[in-house]
């Protein structure tokens, strides 16, 4: 009997503990993309705070500053009335907070986080991410149009407009490593930054232009166009409630943390520099490359304590001139690279 | 055949259940992104306030009018008393008269401090939200200090204040003016400067030096079209004909030069309580003929605290037959009252124009042809203030 139990557990274990199963639902899916969102937006209300003369986030939890404030928060939406109004488009209004959520955190499974342990191995994964990436956006503008209410109409609008300005930077910059490293392959992109070239060090408009639309992406200062509160109230989220409002939020962070790994993948060495023996073992690689991923999360969110919010045609402005401008020179510098590298120009 | 109704522009009603309407209704007319029509709908907070004040005496209407711009309180309570003052035919003694202009300058740079906070939370400046309103308390500790409250002072009564300057004042005023200027300085580096705030505000929301002119604009917004009209200068009362200050103007007309020039009264508005504290004469604080009727034992606690407990007389004021305006510069613009007295103890008519009421005019003119983001962007530069507009 007991040997039975035993062998159950174990392989509940080693079925969790695949990277098919592991990779999506611990690291660096669902559980630590919860974890990384819920210590980063305490961490965004800290900053905040102290920057702006207050304490922040304090009595919950005080002896610890507060951090679990965000847990009670969660709890708070989880007991709330999850509202359904009239008038809205009924499916699509309570199908958007969940494939919003989904879409955002799904691009992790092309995301290694070590040279040995990914949930699929492909020679296209860059690709593969960038492009999962970019389906969330477009259930944005659904439950903008299916709540039937003419602020979220109007933020749908603006997100939709800045989707076609933001990703096409993001693309090219990624194109751009990808033709200054010849791959397409997250892990042989790693491998490849190990000498010391990272890839934000080697091409450094790729990686300004690619944190930059990152962050207009993400809602971040001062790209916090969509959801603009002083003019269209919470934009695309204005008629939700509850746990579907919480996941709305949730999912502009969780987004920002799948793209920060990407960009501390292709940009920032991944897990370099972790040397032979310790690359056998997932756990040191995982938790260099997650915290290379809160130090860009980090960055993101303490611009709002600088920024006011640009306006719609000004960010479209900026997204379609300096910053396609910019990416595209990224790709141009990754060619001249490449040619001082194979033709030995130089 | 069938008729079909197309809604060519979309009409968007802004609050007042909105995060960025204060207590009104804005009713948007948009063409995709740019405004056509725009029509601010007003009233949610009326309160009646001439019409109370028909039923009151003279004295209690004082904490009334101070109501309704509640920031900005002491230039009001200001323009009443000087209002009943010139009823009665009474002139406040010189300590008094710079004792107001001291409280009103203080209050006009916690007003303004408050209004380019809400300004900057209106167009997402978080930061610049805290910090103004942050720093309006040292302004309130020394109002505090000066009369004992934090908000509805009211510290202007007739005849004179209704306290002196208590000890140690001077200093404390002087280190909370280091403090400020140190404090505009990084509100420069953060918000004034940084180019997205300069972006956001730079000619938008333009009302021509004509324009404003004919639409009866008043305050900052008025000095921001270029037109260097202020109560102070043009119509000098209490003492402010003998201070030096500038009446900041710009020619812009946008919502940026209304910033700054907000900004700038700041500075001036402390220069001018230096002013104040360098000069203040020494003397009583009480016009005479109210000190007489004060009995001996409260003559005794004013000589002693430097504090007015109320004479008896007050209570039952009868200013004369007659009818007075009085116009004074507010935080946010020119204050105007009329009353009408009729003999007895209740005014029979008190008009009481406020400035946000003046700049309401702006609204339906500036705001056609932005676009939908500039509404709260136009709205915090003109630092309307709902309730000052209704009363």
């Amino acid at each position: 009997m007991m040997d039975s139990i035993e062998g159950f557990v174990n392989v509940i274990l080693g079925l969790l503990f695949t990277p098919q199963i592991f990779v999506p639902l611990v690291y660096p899916g669902l559980l630590t993309a919860a974890v990384m969102a819920i210590v980063i937006i305490w961490l965004e209300r800290k900053v905040a705070a102290k920057v702006q003369l207050r304490y922040g986030p304090l009595y919950v939890t005080k002896r610890m500053g507060g951090v679990t404030q965000l847990v009670a928060d969660l709890i708070k939406f989880f007991f709330a009335e999850v509202i359904v109004p009239r008038d809205v488009d009924k499916l699509p209004f309570k199908l958007g907070p969940a494939l919003l959520l989904t879409f955002s955190l799904l691009p992790v499974v092309a995301l290694p986080v070590s040279g040995q342990f990914e949930a699929f191995r492909s020679d296209a994964t860059l690709f593969l991410a960038v492009a999962l990436l970019s389906v969330g956006p477009i259930y944005v503008i659904i439950v903008g149009w299916a709540s039937n209410n003419k602020f979220a109409l109007i933020g749908g609008l603006r997100e939709g407009y800045l989707l076609v300005c933001y990703e096409l930077p993001v693309f090219i910059s990624a194109l751009a490593m990808a033709v200054l490293y010849g791959s397409l392959d997250l892990v042989e992109l790693v491998r490849m930054q190990g000498p010391g070239l990272w890839g934000a060090l080697l091409n450094p408009f790729a990686a300004v232009s690619f944190l930059v639309a990152t962050f207009m992406s993400t809602s971040r200062f001062p790209f916090e166009i969509a959801e603009a509160e002083s003019e269209i109230v919470m934009g695309p989220y204005t008629e939700y409630s509850g746990i579907c409002y919480g996941l709305c939020m949730a999912y502009s962070y969780i987004k920002l943390y799948v793209k920060s790994i990407l960009f501390a993948l292709v940009f920032l060495g991944g897990w370099l520099p972790t040397v032979w023996p310790f690359t056998l073992d997932p756990t040191l690689p995982g938790l260099i490359v997650a915290f290379k991923a809160a130090a860009v999360m980090l960055v993101g969110v303490f611009l709002r304590a600088v920024y006011p919010r640009y306006r719609i045609d000004q960010a479209l402005q900026i997204g379609w001139r300096p910053l396609f401008a910019l990416s595209t020179a990224s790709l141009v510098w990754s060619l001249f690279m490449v040619g001082v590298k194979v033709g030995g120009w130089v | 055949m069938t008729l079909e109704v197309v809604e060519k522009h979309l009409e968007l009603l802004i609050g007042p259940q909105h995060p960025g309407s204060g207590h009104m209704r804005l009713v948007a007319k948009l063409d995709g992104d740019i405004i056509v029509g725009f029509d601010p709908d007003v009233g949610f907070v009326h309160r009646a306030v001439e019409k109370i004040a028909e039923t009151k005496g003279y004295v209690q209407i004082i904490p009334l009018v101070e109501r309704p711009p509640l920031v900005d309180c002491v230039n009001v309570n200001l323009g009443y008393v000087l209002a009943l003052e010139k009823l009665l035919g009474v002139e406040p003694p010189p300590q008094a008269s710079y004792l107001r202009v001291l409280a009103a300058e203080l209050n006009r740079v916690a007003s303004h401090l408050y209004g380019i906070a809400i300004h900057a939370i209106m167009i997402g400046s978080s930061t610049m939200f805290m910090w103004p309103l942050a720093d309006r308390e040292v302004l309130l500790e020394l109002l505090q200090d000066l009369s004992g409250a934090r908000v509805t002072y009211s510290y202007v009564i007739p005849g004179g204040v209704r306290r002196g300057l208590p000890e140690g004042f001077k200093e404390k005023a002087l280190k909370a003016f280091r403090y400020l200027r140190r404090r505009l300085r990084d509100y420069d580096d953060l918000f004034l400067s940084n180019p997205v705030t300069v972006n956001r505000l730079r000619g938008v929301g333009v009302i021509e030096m004509r324009d404003a002119v004919n639409l009866g604009i008043v305050g900052p917004n008025l000095r921001a079209s270029g037109v260097p009209y202020d109560v102070r200068r043009a119509e000098p009362y209490c003492v402010y004909s003998d201070l030096d200050f500038e009446v900041m103007t710009r020619r812009e007309g946008d919502a940026y030069s209304r910033l700054l020039v907000r900004i700038g009264e700041i500075e001036q508005s402390m220069k001018i309580v230096e002013q104040c504290l360098d000069k203040n004469p020494s003397g009583p604080i009480l016009h005479e003929s109210f000190l007489r009727g004060l009995s001996p034992k409260a003559r005794a606690y004013m000589e002693q605290t430097g504090r007015v407990r109320f004479p008896a007389l007050f209570s039952a004021l009868k200013p004369p037959q007659g009818e007075v305006s009085v116009r004074v510069e507010a935080g946010r613009g020119e204050l105007f009252f009329y009353v009408v007295s009729d003999g007895s103890p209740t005014p029979y008519r008190l008009r009481m124009v406020t400035p946000s009421f003046r700049n309401l005019a702006a609204f339906r003119h500036v705001m056609v042809g932005n676009r939908l983001a500039d509404i709260p962007a136009i709205y915090g530069s003109l630092d309307y203030f709902p309730p000052e507009a209704d009363r």
